[in-house]
C-alpha cells in the first residue's frame, strides 16, 4: 500500500487554508477594534476563544498518547490529531493578549486588592503574577516538548525506523501524567482563579473532559472532509467513524457525568466558600444557558449519538461535531462569562454586592474567528507537511481493515 | 502463528526485529476445542477434589463461621459491641462496605466494558471476576444490614413500600440512592454472570456423570441445546446486559461516594468524589481479580488460558485507576490548601501529621509511591511479585477508606467534641468474617462451576479462526 501512494493531502487544502487566513486575520482586526473601544470585553472573549482551541489541541496530543498506549483502530486517525497538536507553538503566542489582560481578567492581580481579603491573601503565594506566568511558561514548555517529541518520533517511524515504537509508548506514559497535571493547574489559574475565592476539586477533570470532547468533535470535522476525497475517500471505512462516534457519546456521558457531580454536590451541601459560583449561574437570565447546555451539550448530542447508522455516515455525523464544537464554546463562555458584568468589568475587581445579568458582547464572536482563523490556518499548515496516515505505525495495515462486520 | 493475537502477528510482519515488544498470546498454542472444554470442564467433572481444596476451604469456613458467631452475638448485644463512638459513628461498617463494593467493579468493568470494546482478553477471566462481583456485593451487603442491629426492620426503613403510616425514606438522601444502586447492581450481575453460564451448564449437563449432576445442571441449562436459534438471542441478551451494566460501573461507586460528599465535613465534602471513587473501586477490583487469578492459574494449572497477557493488562489497569487515586490525593492536599478554609486545612494537617498519620503515609506509600513499579516490564512479568504487590493495593484501598472516614469524623468542626476511635476485637471478627465468606463462595464456585467460560474460550482457539464467521 505504502509504495503507490504517499497519502498527501487533498490539493484543496491550500484554498482552504488560505481562507482560514483570511478568516483569521479579518477577526484579529475586529478585536483589535475591539481592543481600543472595549478593552474588558476584548480580554474576556480573547481567553474564551483561545481556551477553545487550546482545548482541541492538548485533547488531540492526548489522544495521540492514549493511542500509542493502547492501539485501537481509531489510530487511523491520528496525524489528524498529530497535528492539532503541532499547532501548540501558535497557541503559545496566542496566550500573550492572556498575560496582557491579566490585570482585567483576574483580581488578584491587584496588590490592594488582596491586601484587603484575607483569602486572597492566603493564596497569595500561588495566585501572584510571578508564579502565574511561571507556571504558564512550564506548562506550554512541557506541552510543546512532548508534542514535538511524539511528532518527530512519528517521522522516524514513518521512514521505517522500528526502534522508535517503544520510545513513543515511554514518551507517551510520561506525557499522559504530564499532561494530566498541567491541563488540572492550568484550570485553576485560568479559569478558576477568575472568580479567586471559588474552588471544586473535580475542576481538573471537568476542563480534560471538554477537552477530549472538542478535540473528538474537531476530529470529526476533518475527517469527514478529508473521506470526500483521495486519499482517505478509499481509506477510511464507516467503522472508523463508528469509534469516533462512540469515543464522543463516551466524552458527552463524561461531561454530563462530571458536571451533574459537581452540581449537585455544592448545591446540595450549600456552604457559602461553594455556592456563590453556581447562584451567579442559575439566576439573572444565566439559567436559561444552563439548561440550554444541559439539554444541547448533552440530552440531544447524547441521543443523537446513540444512533448506530449516525455514527456511520460521516456527513451526519459531521452535524452532531459542528453542533458540539459550538456548544463547547457555550460552555466555555459559561464558565467565563458570569464573573463579568455586560459593561465587561470583572466582578471580583467591584466593591459590594455585584451580580452579572446574561449578556452576549459582538466581541464573543469576533474571538473566536480570530483565534480560530490563525488556529486553523496553522493546523491545516501542520496537516499538509505530513502524510495523512502514519505508514509506519505497526498496527495500521489492522486499523484499516478493522471493523468491517461490526 | 496461528494461534496469536492479530496484534502479534502484525508485529512480526511489519518489521520482523524485536522493535515491539511483543505481546503473550490471549491463549497457548496449540489448543482444541476439546482440550478447553475437557480441561475446564475436567475440574468441574471430576470425583476426585484436591486435597489443596479443602485445606483452603477449611480455613475460609472457619472464618465464615466466625462471622456467624459475630452477627450472632451482634444480634443479642447491639452494635454497641463495635468500636463506634461519637463523633466516629460510621467506621468499620462503611469502611468494609466501600471497600467490598468497590472490588466488585472490577468484573462488571470485565464483563460489561470491555466487552463492549471488543478486547479479547476478558475471555478467560470474565468468569471468575464477575462471581467475585456478587460474592464482594453480597460481602458489602452485610454491613449497612447490620449496621443497623435490627436487621428485620432494614426493609422497613429502607424499601419504599406503600405503607398507610405515612413513613417514606428520605429520597433526597444518597444513602437511599445507595440502596437501589447497589441492589440494581447486584441483581444486573447475576443475571449477567448466570446468563453467561447457561452455555456452560448445558455442557457440564452433557458431560456429566452422575444422574444428580446431569439434572442440576440440566436444569440450570435451562433447556439449552445449542441451536442457531438459541446462540442468536444468546448474543442479543448478553450484549444487552452489557449495554446496561455499564453505566452501573459508574453509577454505584458514584452513589457511594455522594454518602460522603453530599456533607459539608472537610475530608468528605469534594466534588472530585465520585471519579476518584470509581477509580479507586476498579484499581482495587483488579487487585483481587489479581490475588485470585495468580494462584488460580498456578494450582490448576491454567496457565494456558490466564496467560501472561492477562497479568500484563490486568497490572495495566492496576496502573492507570491507581495513577487517578494519586492524582485525587495530590487534588485534595492543593485544594485543602487553596480552599483558604481553615478546616480544611486542619483536616489535611491531621491527617499527615495527626494521630492515624501512619495509616496516611502508608495508604501513600502503597497507593502513589508503589503502584510506580507496574511503570516496569520486568515488574510485569514477575507473577510473585504481582500477587504480593496486589495484596498490598487491597490493604492500601482499606487503608484510603478507614482515612478518609475516621479522620474526618474523629476531629470535626468543634474541638470539644473530638475523640479517638479503635476498632475491637468484633470489627475484626466481623471483617475477617466476610473475608471468610467471600473465600467460601469462591473455593465453592471453583469447584461447583467452570470458572472460566469454556465456550468463550473456544472462540479463541485457532479451530474457530478456520471455520469462517461468527464471534461477538
Amino acid at each position: 500500500m505504502a509504495d503507490v501512494t504517499t497519502y498527501a493531502a487533498p490539493a484543496d487544502l491550500d484554498r482552504l487554508r488560505t481562507r482560514a487566513l483570511y478568516a483569521g486575520v479579518a477577526g484579529l482586526v475586529v478585536c483589535g477594534i475591539g481592543l481600543v473601544v472595549d478593552r474588558d470585553h476584548f480580554f474576556r472573549s480573547w481567553l474564551t476563544a483561545y481556551l477553545l482551541f487550546l482545548g482541541i489541541a492538548l485533547g488531540s496530543m492526548a489522544f495521540v498518547m492514549i493511542n500509542h498506549l493502547s492501539g485501537g483502530s481509531w489510530g487511523v486517525f491520528r496525524r489528524v490529531f498529530e497535528a492539532s497538536s503541532r499547532t501548540l507553538p501558535l497557541l503559545a503566542i496566542l496566550f500573550l493578549p492572556v498575560v496582557l489582560g491579566m490585570g482585567t481578567l483576574y483580581s488578584w492581580t491587584h496588590e490592594d486588592h488582596v491586601q484587603a481579603d484575607e483569602v486572597l491573601r492566603h493564596k497569595a503565594p500561588y495566585l501572584n503574577v510571578g508564579f502565574f506566568l511561571i507556571r504558564a511558561l512550564a506548562y506550554f514548555a512541557g506541552w510543546i516538548l512532548i508534542a514535538w517529541t511524539l511528532t518527530r518520533l512519528s517521522k522516524r517511524q514513518d521512514e521505517g525506523d522500528m526502534s522508535v515504537n517503544l520510545t513513543l509508548q515511554y514518551v507517551s506514559g510520561a506525557g499522559i501524567v504530564f499532561y494530566a497535571f498541567a491541563a488540572t493547574f492550568a484550570a485553576i489559574d485560568w479559569i478558576m482563579s477568575i472568580n479567586p475565592h471559588w474552588y471544586s476539586t473535580l475542576f481538573g477533570f471537568i476542563f480534560i473532559g471538554g477537552q477530549g470532547l472538542s478535540a473528538l468533535a474537531f476530529t470529526i470535522v476533518i475527517s469527514a472532509w478529508l473521506v470526500r476525497r483521495e486519499p482517505m475517500a478509499a481509506l477510511l471505512r464507516p467503522s472508523h467513524f463508528h469509534d469516533l462516534g462512540k469515543l464522543s457519546l463516551a466524552f458527552v456521558m463524561l461531561w454530563a457525568y462530571f458536571n451533574f457531580s459537581q452540581y449537585m454536590l455544592v448545591f446540595a451541601a450549600n456552604i457559602v466558600e461553594e455556592i456563590p459560583y453556581f447562584i451567579a449561574r442559575i439566576s439573572h437570565g444565566w439559567q436559561f444557558l444552563a439548561l440550554f447546555l444541559v439539554i444541547f451539550q448533552f440530552a440531544v448530542p447524547f441521543l443523537l449519538l446513540l444512533s448506530r447508522d449516525l455514527k456511520r455516515t460521516p456527513y451526519r455525523l459531521v452535524m452532531v461535531a459542528v453542533w458540539l464544537l459550538v456548544i463547547r464554546y457555550i460552555d466555555l463562555f459559561m464558565l467565563v462569562a458570569p464573573e463579568f458584568d455586560a459593561s465587561g468589568a470583572n466582578l471580583h475587581l467591584l466593591t459590594g454586592e455585584h451580580e452579572s445579568g446574561f449578556y452576549v458582547h459582538w466581541l464573543d464572536l469576533a474571538a473566536p474567528l480570530a483565534v480560530g482563523g490563525l488556529w486553523f490556518w496553522m493546523f491545516l499548515t501542520q496537516l499538509a507537511q505530513r502524510p495523512l496516515l502514519a505508514v509506519g505505525d505497526p498496527y495500521l495495515r489492522e486499523a484499516l481493515q478493522s471493523g468491517g462486520g461490526h | 502463528m496461528a494461534t496469536e493475537h492479530p496484534h502479534d502477528r502484525l508485529a512480526h510482519v511489519s518489521d520482523g526485529s524485536a522493535a515491539l515488544r511483543v505481546s503473550p498470546p490471549v491463549i497457548a498454542p496449540g489448543h482444541t476445542f476439546e482440550s478447553v472444554t475437557d480441561k475446564i470442564s475436567g475440574i468441574v467433572l471430576t470425583k476426585r477434589t484436591p486435597i489443596g481444596w479443602f485445606f483452603g476451604f477449611a480455613i475460609a469456613f472457619a472464618f465464615l463461621m466466625l462471622l456467624n458467631l459475630t452477627i450472632g452475638h451482634l444480634l443479642m448485644t447491639g452494635i454497641g459491641i463495635w468500636g463506634n463512638n461519637v463523633p466516629v459513628g460510621w467506621a468499620f461498617d462503611i469502611i468494609n462496605f466501600v471497600w467490598w463494593i468497590g472490588i466488585g467493579h472490577a468484573g462488571t468493568l470485565i464483563s460489561a466494558i470491555l466487552l463492549l470494546f471488543r478486547q479479547q482478553w476478558r475471555t478467560s477471566i470474565n468468569r471468575f471476576a464477575e462471581a467475585m462481583t456478587l460474592f464482594a456485593v453480597a460481602c458489602a451487603a452485610m454491613f449497612p444490614l447490620l449496621h443497623t442491629g435490627r436487621p428485620w426492620l432494614a426493609a422497613y426503613w429502607l424499601f419504599p413500600y406503600p405503607n398507610t403510616m405515612g413513613l417514606w425514606p428520605q429520597f433526597r438522601s444518597p444513602l437511599i440512592w445507595d440502596v437501589f444502586a447497589v441492589s440494581t447492581y447486584f441483581t444486573v450481575s447475576l443475571l449477567f454472570w448466570f446468563t453467561g453460564l447457561v452455555p456452560d451448564m448445558a455442557t457440564l449437563r452433557d458431560r456429566a456423570q452422575s444422574k444428580a449432576a446431569r439434572v442440576v445442571f440440566g436444569v440450570l441449562s435451562l433447556g439449552w441445546r445449542g441451536s442457531a436459534k438459541h446462540w442468536q438471542r444468546y448474543e442479543m441478551a448478553y450484549l444487552l446486559l452489557a449495554g446496561i451494566s455499564t453505566p452501573l460501573v459508574l453509577s454505584v461507586h458514584s452513589v457511594v461516594s455522594f454518602d460522603f460528599a453530599i456533607s459539608v465535613l472537610p475530608g468528605w465534602h469534594a466534588t472530585i468524589f465520585p471519579p476518584y471513587f470509581v477509580a479507586g473501586a476498579i484499581y482495587s477490583g483488579f487487585a483481587m481479580v489479581m490475588t485470585l487469578a495468580v494462584p488460580l492459574r498456578k494450582f490448576y494449572h491454567l496457565e494456558d488460558f490466564i496467560t501472561m497477557r492477562h497479568i500484563h493488562n490486568m497490572t495495566k489497569v492496576m496502573l492507570v485507576t491507581g495513577m487517578i487515586v494519586a492524582y485525587g490525593y495530590a487534588n485534595e492536599a492543593f485544594f485543602a490548601w487553596y480552599s483558604a478554609n481553615p478546616y480544611e486545612g486542619y483536616m489535611m494537617m491531621n491527617r499527615m501529621t495527626g494521630p492515624y498519620a501512619v495509616f496516611y503515609w502508608s495508604l501513600i506509600a502503597i497507593n502513589a509511591a508503589m503502584i510506580q513499579l507496574f511503570w516496569f516490564r520486568r515488574v510485569r512479568d514477575n507473577v510473585a511479585l504481582l500477587f504480593v504487590l496486589s495484596l498490598f493495593v487491597n490493604v492500601g484501598m482499606w487503608l484510603e477508606r478507614f482515612i478518609i472516614i475516621v479522620t474526618s469524623l474523629h476531629r470535626d468542626f468543634l474541638p470539644s467534641s473530638w475523640d479517638m476511635y479503635a476498632p475491637t476485637r468484633w470489627d475484626f471478627a466481623m471483617f475477617t468474617g466476610t473475608i471468610g465468606l467471600f473465600l467460601s463462595l469462591f473455593f465453592l464456585f471453583i469447584r461447583l462451576l467452570p470458572a472460566l467460560a469454556m465456550f468463550e474460550l473456544r472462540t479463541i482457539v485457532p479451530q474457530a479462526k478456520v471455520q469462517a464467521g461468527h464471534h461477538g
